[in-house]
C-alpha cells in the first residue's frame, strides 16, 4: 500500500504523463494504425482471405485497380462527397438561421429536429430504403396521388435517381447536427454589429454576406471538412440502399474496397484501392490538423 | 453590464422581426419545410411498424392506416435470434463505453495538464485514427483476429468498439479537463496528493459532465455501429444493426412492418439517452469546434 502511494512521487511528470497517455496509445497503435498500414501493404501482394499464403507482386495489383475500377469509384466517391457535404451544410445553415429567430418552442424544435441524427444509420437507410420502394413504396404513392408521375419510379433500381435517393437519405440523418453547430456559431455574434449595419442601410441578405457569413467561418470549415471525410469514407448508407448499384453507378471507393475483400475475397486489389483511397483522405486529414491544430496545442 | 443592456434594449422599440437572419416569415416557412421533411420518415417509419403485414403490400400505401398492429413487436420479442442480437448489442456497447471512458481520462488528462516532448504529436495522431476508413481498418481487422480464432468473439468487437470511440472521447474530455484551473492540482501536490490520487479524487469528480457527455457519444457510436459487427461477429455475437439487415433483407421474405418495428426497437434506447441527455450532447457536439 505505501509503495503505491509513494511510488508515483519518484516519477518525474514527463513519465507520468506518458504512461497515463500509453494504453490510448497503444490501443490506436493495435486496433486502428497497425491495420491501417498492413492492409494498404497487402496490396503489394498476391493474397486472397481465404488463405494465409501471399506472393509479393509489386505494382501489379496498383496497376490492375488503375486499369479498371479506380476512376469509376473516385468519380463517385467525389461526386457523393460533394454533394452529401454542400445540400447538408445549405439546408443545416437555413435551419440554423431559422432556429435562431426569436421562434416559440425553440428549444422542443430543436430536440425535434435532432431526431433523425441521433438515430442508427441503418435505421435512416431502412426507413428511405422502404420510403423509396418501387412497388409499395409511400414516395410512388404520394407522386400518383399528386399527379407528378404515372407510373411507379424504380428509385433505387434506376442509375439517375439511385444517388439522388442516397444523398436525400444522408442529408436528412446530417443536417441537424449541421445546424446545431452553426445555431452555436450563430449565438456568438454580437447582435450590434447587425444594428449598426441596418443604420447604414444594408439589407437582410446583405447582412448576411457581410456579418452572419464571414463570422460563421471557422464553424463552416471545421462542418465541411469533417462532413467531407466522413463522406469520403462513407459505407453503410450507400451499403443497405444499393450496394453500389446499379450497374455500378453507386460504387464508391468504401464500397468497392469492401466488396473487393469481403466478396471477390482479393485482399491484393482491395489493398491497392485502399492506398490510392489513403492518398485522397491525407490530403484531407492534412487540412483537417491544420485547422484544427488549436485542439492539439491550445 | 447586464442591467445598462436590457434598459437599452428593452427602451427600443420592439421589432417585428429579429435583424439577424431571415424574417420571421421566412423562418417559420423554412421550419415548416425542413419539419415535413425530418417528420415524414419518422411518421412512416412508426405507421408501418404497427401495419398489419398484409397491408404493406399494398398500393398505393395507405398514408392514414385503417387497422392498427403490436403484431410486428411482439413477432421481434418472441424471435430468439432478434433478441440475442438485442443482448450483444448491450453487452459490448456498454463494455466498450466503460474501457473507452477509463482509458480516454487518463489520456485526455496527460494531454491537458502535463508538458512533456511529444504531446502535440500524440494529440494528433490520436486525432488522425478518428478519419482513418473504418472499411479499410475490418479488412485487417478480420485477418488480425482471424489468426487468433478471435472472430465471432465479444472481445473482438469490444476491443475494436473501444479503440474507435477514444479519440472522439479523448477530445471532448481533453476540452472538458482544459477548464480546470491548473491551481487545484497545485494546490493538491502541495498537500501532498499523489498523482492517482489527484485524477481519481479530484480531477474525475469536478469532470463529471464532460465524462456523461463523452460516455454518452461512446455508447451512441458503439450502439450505432454497423460495419464492425458486420465483418468481425458471428451469429452468437452479431450486434443489431448489421443482424436486422441479415434478418431482413438477405432473404426473400421481407417483412416491411417487421423491418420498421426492429428499427424503433434499436433507435429507441438512443432516443431515450438524447433525451434524457441533450444538453450534456449539444455541448459536446459544439465544444472544440467553436473556439474561434
Amino acid at each position: 500500500m505505501s509503495t503505491a502511494s509513494t511510488k508515483p512521487r519518484h516519477l518525474s511528470d514527463r513519465q507520468v504523463g506518458l504512461i497515463l497517455v500509453a494504453p490510448a496509445v497503444l490501443l490506436l497503435a493495435g486496433v486502428a494504425l497497425y491495420p491501417l498500414v498492413s492492409s494498404i501493404i497487402a496490396g503489394f501482394y498476391h493474397q486472397s482471405l481465404l488463405s494465409p499464403d501471399r506472393t509479393f507482386t509489386g505494382l501489379a495489383n496498383l496497376r490492375a485497380v488503375l486499369d479498371s475500377g479506380f476512376w469509376h469509384d473516385l468519380r463517385n466517391t467525389l461526386w457523393f462527397t460533394l454533394w452529401a457535404t454542400v445540400v447538408p451544410v445549405v439546408l443545416g445553415m437555413a435551419l440554423a438561421l431559422a432556429l435562431n429567430t426569436r421562434l416559440p418552442g425553440r428549444a422542443a424544435l430543436r430536440a425535434f429536429f435532432l431526431l433523425p441524427w441521433v438515430l442508427p444509420g441503418v435505421v435512416t437507410s431502412f426507413i428511405w430504403l422502404w420510403i423509396f420502394n418501387a412497388n409499395y413504396g409511400v414516395l410512388n404513392g404520394l407522386l400518383r396521388d399528386l399527379g407528378v408521375i404515372h407510373h411507379n419510379v424504380d428509385w433505387l433500381g434506376s442509375p439517375g435517381t439511385a444517388f439522388m435517393a442516397i444523398i436525400v437519405a444522408k442529408t436528412w440523418s446530417s443536417f441537424p447536427w449541421i445546424a446545431l453547430m452553426f445555431l452555436a456559431g450563430l449565438q456568438t455574434i454580437d447582435k450590434a454589429l447587425y444594428e449598426a449595419a441596418e443604420i447604414d442601410g444594408a439589407g437582410r441578405w446583405t447582412r448576411f454576406r457581410k456579418i452572419t457569413l464571414p463570422r460563421l467561418r471557422p464553424v463552416l470549415i471545421t462542418v465541411v471538412l469533417l462532413e467531407g471525410t466522413w463522406n469520403v469514407q462513407h459505407f453503410e448508407t450507400i451499403y443497405v440502399l444499393t450496394n453500389g448499384g446499379p450497374a455500378g453507378s453507386t460504387t464508391t471507393l468504401s464500397i468497392d474496397v469492401y466488396r473487393t475483400a469481403f466478396s471477390a475475397f482479393d485482399l491484393g486489389k482491395a489493398g491497392a484501392l485502399g492506398l490510392l483511397w489513403m492518398v485522397l483522405l491525407t490530403v484531407l486529414i492534412v487540412v483537417y490538423l491544420r485547422v484544427s491544430n488549436r485542439v492539439g496545442e491550445d | 453590464m447586464t442591467t445598462v443592456d436590457t434598459t437599452l434594449r428593452t427602451g427600443r422599440r420592439r421589432r417585428e422581426s429579429p435583424l439577424q437572419g431571415p424574417s420571421k416569415l421566412g423562418a417559420v416557412l423554412t421550419v415548416i419545410v425542413l419539419g415535413v421533411f425530418t417528420l415524414l420518415p419518422i411518421y412512416w417509419l412508426i405507421v408501418t411498424s404497427l401495419t398489419p403485414d398484409g397491408d404493406a403490400f399494398t398500393f398505393p400505401p395507405r398514408f392514414w392506416p385503417k387497422h392498427l398492429t403490436l403484431h410486428a413487436f411482439t413477432t421481434f420479442f418472441g424471435n430468439s435470434q432478434l433478441t440475442t442480437y438485442f443482448v450483444n448489442s448491450v453487452v459490448v456497447t456498454v463494455a466498450a463505453a466503460v474501457i473507452a471512458i477509463v482509458v480516454s481520462s487518463y489520456c485526455a488528462y496527460s494531454l491537458s495538464k502535463f508538458r512533456y516532448r511529444g504531446r502535440t504529436a500524440i494529440a494528433y495522431f490520436v486525432l488522425s485514427t478518428q478519419l482513418f476508413p473504418s472499411t479499410l481498418l475490418v479488412i485487417a481487422l478480420y485477418l488480425l483476429f482471424n489468426s487468433y480464432h478471435l472472430l465471432n468473439s465479444y472481445f473482438a468487437i469490444i476491443l475494436s468498439y473501444s479503440t474507435f470511440t477514444l479519440p472522439l472521447c479523448v477530445f471532448i474530455l481533453k476540452n472538458y479537463f482544459d477548464t480546470i484551473p491548473d491551481e487545484l492540482i497545485e494546490a493538491a501536490k502541495l498537500d501532498g496528493a499523489s498523482q492517482l490520487a489527484i485524477i481519481h479524487r479530484i480531477i474525475l469528480p469536478v469532470a463529471k459532465p464532460g465524462l456523461v457527455a463523452a460516455g454518452l457519444f461512446a455508447v451512441i457510436r458503439s450502439w450505432n455501429d454497423f460495419i464492425i459487427a458486420l465483418t468481425l461477429a458471428g451469429p452468437k455475437t452479431m450486434t443489431l444493426p448489421p443482424g436486422l439487415v441479415l434478418t431482413y433483407l438477405t432473404q426473400d421474405q421481407s417483412s416491411w412492418p417487421g423491418l420498421m418495428a426492429a428499427s424503433l426497437i434499436v433507435s429507441l434506447p438512443v432516443i431515450v439517452l438524447f433525451l434524457f441527455f441533450q444538453r450534456h450532447l449539444t455541448s459536446g457536439i459544439t465544444a472544440g469546434s467553436i473556439k474561434g
